[in-house]
């Protein structure tokens, strides 16, 4: 028996998929999701997103929005004021400069720390935007707002909103693809779940080591022959029992997913295999080499994901978390990032797919112009800074070449075109021709969206 | 309990004549105004400070202006086809659709008001005649309400059938109907209705499988199925009325519907967020529900006792303190960088949004920042709820143990869990070398004659002339610390999981939370220090932005409710409202009861979303059956066993699934409302995993204790995962067989690492209320049952089991046996005859396939980058439980004949009829 509320969750789910969201989709361009009957915005640009997730909060005062006024405040005492104390506001604090130099890179002029070796190479690509505000200091509330737009975990992750609104292009593949580092971020799964959307729009993560899926494959020494009788043989159980049970359509999505299931085993694999790539592409990504290897690896399978019409792709980069010593942890951070990335935008630019996949870099929230003094040493680090951060974007019709927004003197809060997060997620998905106001899913007695209240669109950041 | 008429009745003022009345005017009072104010306004009026494109709602001269982006073409009185104010809201203005959001926009008859108003010269009557117009004229139904934010919603009309939940309780006679059942006949009724007859009885061998994993979540054995035909045959209702009595009076009824209870209450056995430390007690209040459920316990006394036990009984009966862990469920911590106010807050939100929506199905976070937008909330209500929860304080105390609670195996746990504290105690103890020796090579190095940093200190030195910060040189120096120290303490806190301490709460003041890294004790003078807190109304529901202050009190909409008092004092809040809610007075509490008890028995509620009776939830299919139930539920005593068995005794229960014309099925019935037939399922995540182990004879049936851990996907088990400033420790099992393959409701639930298996088969969150489970058809799901470790070992187990029990049998037999342990029936001559040859085929398959032991890791390397200095280090975990860990049957130990069956076991355990119920 099919109820009115099977078939509106079925669209995605009895077809039978982890996010092989409609047969009908077949590799169709830009089939509209059930979340969206067409476009909202059919002149956007953006068809793919990869988005760039830097767990723990990067600090912009030492990537991309260089403060030379700490210099002159370097170790003077700090205070901060305000009723909301916790305990990294209080106690004992001291100003902290960046220990990186900084250069204006490309035509555009793009100030970043000469760490960013290859990256400045791509500045006139790249959109940076300097006015972005979210709500929490703490890292799973930020995180959770950050890729889900609510404080609180549970609610659909942005990529699935995503999928919800512009449908597959692949039905063989997931459309909503996470490329998490070995260790699970805080808050765990619920930053790329599907929430109270479908279960066919969850995030599907590729696991960098082991099995891209779990058990995708079968125990040791169960070959695909073997598994093919024994699915033969299910077939018969099943189809005897689905002619007792004419009115039960479930049963036959379901006896397809086995088939679709055992399809899978072989083209995930392959889907993620990157051996075919040219050696000339895997050095340009630092494949290879450290300390690139492992970040290398995950941006050119984003690219492939990418190509093969995922529509979403989010790739986590962790330990951001720079409490202490700056110089040492962000210092070896970027260089593992810096390649990889570069060559991703590099990578698509010269393949004519960046205009059509949008690219985005940020973390939970930027960093403080200061630190506590903690025991008795001084490790120059930065605390989370709620109120200040870089983000930039690339590709998929933003304003590249361009800086948008700005921080105070000393980067302690945005104050030119200030935004809340929200109306970050609003202009991203406008990028992906998606309005928030209009991409809405009924649940727990109201309408819900990505902003979760509705907000305004960036203009400054569409190109 | 006095309740006051449930609609005011308004005098007709004398003043108004109807005759000078303009058509215009009417239309205003009655539909523009009212519009502007729910849809308009809060973008272009309530905040005139921030008027969205400068364009001013609140009076005509106003409107007349224009904004921004349009001048006097928004309104031109007299041609409401070309103003813009009627314009954008048909939403042909591309980039002005208005209201902006898709999901509020008007309906036609909306647009239209508007545009007529504009025709009629858009009159703008004062304040005064639009109260009395809309007295004489309007339609709908005002409520008296707690006060709200604003006039215009307190003024606001309901729709009659929007406000069903709140229309006292009364017992509807029952239809006049052949039927014997008032649920038949009730549900006749509406057949008859929609021109339907109904399907026939369904076959007993699959009622008795329906109703056993109804009432205990587990397929019935075939000796149970046999006893049931033979007893079928002799006297079918008789049978079928045992079997109830039967399964109502099973230990395991309570783990399958507390089970339930736990979905809505959000249980899980850790806090979430950023450390997800473990609640090392939690698992005493699942427990506890399942004693609940066991012991029949009257729903008006579970309701006080989880919100009340420790009030009513003066903290004298640990159960009740267990009970009341229930206003802990939400996930919640506090850590160094939480700021105090906004946790308690969280805390605040959280547990009265609980309560709304477990026990009155309202969700009333709906109404935190603003006047709820459908429901008649008003956010006074919100925090008066919350005032009751204002002296609620978190403690974990120590109690008695309670009768009942199962204390097996905690000596040998607690053991094996000591051996990982002493690792971790080493990884400490060398780094302290480390530490050490840093240090005196730091001072060597500038010609120094101290050891130690203490040393130094002693002798008088500081600042510069100390070393700064930590003198480690590799990584994993860096990272083992705060590893090791973060271990130590979840560790050291989740030994009380084995004491008898409740989680629980006290009443007092509210103290300044420290870290939340152990055990919260109880003060002993909760009055000592401290803030006692004065609820107020929260400017956009910001804790740091208090308005008016409020008493406690509930929800006014319910009748009764805006006189209800509730004390003031410090002690006797929640015994209040916990008394509003178990009154049978109360017109949702029933109702939401068994509408939920209903829901899982025929796999749809009849009003559709069971935490939510408001305008927006679904409506009532069968709102006199619901209210019937309902009056029935209180007048026996609030007993969910009684009514049980009286849903089960109706015909509507007993219905096949399949239609004898499903076309004309589908015309009649196309929302599949009527219960013309039984709706199947498939089965929940927990059903599965435990009736897999119930056929494989795995199943360890024992009941309650600490949490179980059972074997999770080795990947998922061993994937590191990031708390606070570090990883978490590894999952791992239990090391005895009969130990973890016990009920699922017993395993260890981690907001943060999930088990894969379970996840996958649409296992809520903990974060969210589940109302109602998914169950979804996804292709992951075919990995999991069909691939994993898991479920060969358990067809492995299944294979041996039925082998050995008809050993020197026939091959026939043995596939008898095992479609009888699976599937509850004998199979036909066709599926023999297949199962045969696949059996033989396979064999001849396995023959070829060499089988090592499975090793298990007693120590794994992790290597991650460390966020004190970026780079990468490893470190190694000791996974002590795999020195002493036993296996389930694995494909070494048995024969190529028994691997083959075990083949055509696992087809047995991925088939449709194994997992979908009829």
């Amino acid at each position: 028996m099919k109820t009115r509320r099977d078939f509106m969750y079925g669209l995605g789910s009895s077809i039978g998929s982890i996010a092989f969201t409609s047969m009908l989709a077949r590799h169709a361009n830009a089939y509209p999701g059930p979340g969206a009957q067409a476009l909202h915005f059919p002149q956007a640009k953006a068809k793919h997103c990869i988005f760039l997730y830097m767990e723990g909060g990067p600090s912009h005062i030492d990537t991309f929005d260089p403060k030379p006024k700490l210099k002159d405040l370097h170790l003077k005492e700090f205070t901060r004021e305000g009723v909301e104390q916790s305990a990294m506001s209080s106690g004992k604090r001291y100003y902290v400069q960046s220990p990186f130099e900084f250069i204006k890179a490309g035509e555009s002029g793009a100030d970043m720390c000469t760490l960013w070796e290859n990256l400045k190479d791509c500045a006139d690509d790249m959109c940076f935007y300097r006015g972005m505000q979210v709500d929490s200091v703490n890292h799973p509330a930020a995180n959770y707002q950050a890729n889900t737009g609510n404080q609180f975990g549970g609610d659909p992750g942005i990529g699935a909103w995503v999928n919800y609104g512009l449908g597959s292009e692949n039905e063989d593949l997931p459309g909503f693809v996470v490329l998490p580092e070995l260790a699970q971020p805080q808050g765990g799964a619920a930053n790329w779940g599907n929430g109270y959307l479908p279960t066919s729009f969850q995030g599907t993560p590729l696991r960098p080591k082991g099995s891209p899926i779990l058990d995708i494959e079968p125990p040791k020494g169960i070959t695909a022959e073997h598994q093919r009788k024994n699915l033969d043989f299910l077939a018969q159980l099943n189809e005897r029992h689905a002619s007792w049970h004419p009115g039960h359509d479930e049963l036959v999505a379901r006896m397809k997913n086995y088939e679709l299931a055992y399809r899978m085993q072989t083209e995930v694999p392959e889907a993620v295999n990157i051996d075919g790539e040219s050696g000339k592409t895997k050095e340009m990504y630092g494949i290879g080499q450290e300390p690139t290897d492992e970040v290398g690896r995950r941006c050119l399978l984003a690219r492939k994901m990418v190509e093969k019409g995922v529509r979403f792709v989010q790739l986590y980069v962790s330990s951001w978390d720079s409490h202490d010593y700056i110089s040492k942890a962000h210092g070896s951070l970027i260089p593992r990032v810096d390649k990889p990335i570069a060559a991703l935008i590099k990578d698509l630019k010269d393949r004519g797919m960046l205009d059509e996949t949008l690219i985005v870099w940020m973390g939970e929230f930027g960093r403080t112009p200061d630190n506590g003094v903690r025991g008795d040493s001084t490790a120059y680090g930065r605390d989370h800074n709620p109120d200040a951060m870089t983000v930039w974007m690339a590709g998929g019709g933003v304003k590249a070449g361009h800086t948008i927004g700005a921080t105070d003197e000393i980067g302690a809060t945005a104050v030119e075109n200030v935004h809340h997060v929200r109306d970050f997620h609003i202009t991203l998905l406008r990028l992906l021709g998606l309005d928030d106001n209009k991409l809405t899913y009924f649940h727990a007695g109201r309408f819900k969206q990505l902003s979760q209240f509705g907000g305004t669109v960036i203009e400054d950041l569409i190109g | 309990m006095k309740f006051t008429p449930l609609f005011l009745a308004l005098a007709l003022p004398a003043l108004l004549r109807a005759e000078e009345i303009s058509k215009g005017e009417k239309l205003f009072a009655l539909h523009v105004k009212p519009l502007f104010a729910e849809k308009c306004n809060a973008c272009h009026g309530d905040e005139p400070d921030k008027l969205k494109g400068d364009f001013d709602m609140r009076t005509r001269e106003a409107i007349l202006k224009g904004g921004d982006y349009f001048g006097e073409e928004v309104l031109m009185p007299g041609k409401g086809g070309e103003s813009f104010l009627y314009l954008t809201t048909t939403r042909t203005e591309e980039d002005y659709e208005m209201p902006p959001k898709a999901a509020d926009q008007l309906t036609e008859e909306q647009q239209w008001w508007i545009r007529d108003w504009i025709n009629e010269g858009a009159p703008w009557p004062d304040d005064e005649r639009v109260h009395l117009i809309q007295e004489k004229y309007a339609e709908g139904v005002q409520l008296e309400l707690s006060e709200a934010l604003s006039e215009d919603w307190q003024n606001r009309r309901y729709k009659p059938e929007d406000l069903w939940a709140y229309q006292p309780l009364t017992r509807p006679s029952v239809p006049d109907q052949k039927a014997a059942h008032p649920v038949d006949a009730f549900i006749g009724a509406k057949l008859d209705e929609l021109g339907l007859k109904p399907a026939p009885e369904a076959e007993p061998g699959i009622l008795i499988r329906r109703a056993t994993f109804d009432l205990l979540g587990l397929p019935p054995t075939p000796r149970e199925v046999n006893d049931f035909l033979a007893a079928w045959e002799v006297d079918a209702m008789k049978a079928w009325s045992d079997l109830i009595d039967r399964l109502l009076a099973s230990p395991h009824y309570g783990e399958q519907w507390g089970r339930h209870w736990l979905d809505v209450v959000r249980y899980a056995d850790s806090s979430g967020f950023a450390n997800d430390y473990e609640r090392p007690n939690t698992w005493r209040y699942r427990d506890y529900v399942i004693r609940a459920f066991n012991e029949g316990k009257p729903y008006d006394e579970f309701i006080r006792e989880q919100i009340a036990g420790d009030e009513i009984t003066k903290r004298e009966d640990p159960e009740a303190l267990v009970a009341t862990g229930f206003l802990r469920m939400g996930a919640w911590e506090h850590t160094g960088m939480s700021v105090a106010r906004v946790t308690r807050q969280l805390f605040l939100d959280d547990v009265t949004d609980s309560v709304g929506q477990v026990f009155l199905a309202h969700a009333l976070q709906c109404a935190k920042c603003h006047d709820h937008k459908f429901d008649p909330v008003p956010t006074r209500d919100f925090y008066s709820m919350q005032a009751v929860f204002a002296t609620t304080q978190f403690a974990e105390v120590r109690t008695d143990w309670i009768e009942g609670e199962n204390r097996n195996g905690m000596k040998e746990d607690k053991a094996l869990f000591q051996l990982r504290i002493k690792d971790n105690d080493r990884r400490k103890a060398m780094l302290k070398k480390r530490e050490e020796f840093y240090e005196a090579k730091w001072f060597s190095e500038r010609g120094l004659p101290y050891r130690s940093v203490a040393e130094a200190k002693k002798a008088g030195l500081k600042g510069d002339q100390l070393p700064q910060g930590r003198l480690f040189e590799k990584p994993e120096e860096f990272a083992l610390g705060p590893i090791s120290k973060k271990w130590s303490n979840r560790f050291i806190w989740e030994l009380d999981r084995y004491e008898p301490v409740a989680y629980t709460v006290y009443n007092g003041k509210t103290r300044k939370p420290r870290g939340n890294y152990g055990r919260i004790e109880m003060p002993e003078d909760p009055m000592k220090e401290g803030e006692l807190e004065e609820t107020a109304i929260l400017g956009g529901g910001d804790p740091f932005s208090p308005t008016e202050p409020v008493k406690p009190g509930v929800l006014s909409a319910v009748p009764g409710g805006l006189e209800y008092a509730i004390p003031e004092t410090v002690d006797g809040r929640r015994t209040a409202l916990a008394d509003w809610i178990a009154d049978p007075d109360n017109t949702l509490t029933a109702r939401v009861m068994m509408n939920r008890v209903w829901q899982y028995h025929f796999g749809k509620a009849i009003s559709g979303n069971p935490n939510n009776f408001g305008a927006t939830g679904k409506k009532p299919t069968h709102p006199e059956l619901l209210d019937w139930l309902a009056a029935e539920f209180i007048e026996q005593g609030w007993s969910v066993k009684a009514m049980h068995r009286m849903i089960m005794l109706s015909d509507a229960y007993r219905r096949s699934t399949n239609y004898s014309s499903p076309g004309l099925l589908n015309e009649k019935d196309p929302e599949g409302i009527s219960y013309a037939v039984f709706t199947p399922r498939r089965l929940s995540a927990e059903e599965m995993r435990d009736s897999m182990l119930l056929v494989s004879g795995e199943l360890n049936r024992e009941a309650g204790g600490i949490p179980i851990r059972p074997d999770m996907n080795l990947e998922a088990a061993l994937q590191p995962r990031m708390i606070m400033g570090t990883f978490a420790p590894s999952y791992v099992p239990n090391p005895k067989p009969e130990q973890r393959n016990r009920r699922t409701i017993y395993a260890h639930k981690t907001r943060g690492q999930r088990d894969p298996f379970l996840e996958v088969f649409n296992q809520p969150t903990p974060d969210l209320s589940c109302e109602m489970r998914d169950a979804s058809n996804i292709t992951p799901q075919v990995f999991a049952l069909f691939n994993s470790e898991e479920s060969f070992d358990r067809a492995l187990a299944f294979a041996d089991r039925v082998l050995k029990e008809r050993e020197g049998q026939s091959d026939e037999m043995a596939v008898r046996r095992a479609f009888m342990l699976a599937y509850g029936r004998q199979p036909v001559p066709a599926e023999i005859e297949a199962s045969i040859r696949h059996w033989e085929e396979m064999t001849g398959i396995q023959r070829g396939i060499t089988f090592e032991p499975r090793s298990y890791p007693i120590e794994i390397t992790r290597r991650a980058a460390d966020e004190r200095t970026g780079e990468l280090f490893s470190f190694d975990e000791q996974l002590r439980i795999y020195e002493v860990y036993e296996h389930d049957r694995q494909p070494h130990e048995v024969d190529a004949r028994t691997r083959g069956f075990a083949d055509l076991c696992l087809a047995l355990l991925n088939s449709n009829e194994f997992v979908y119920l009829y």
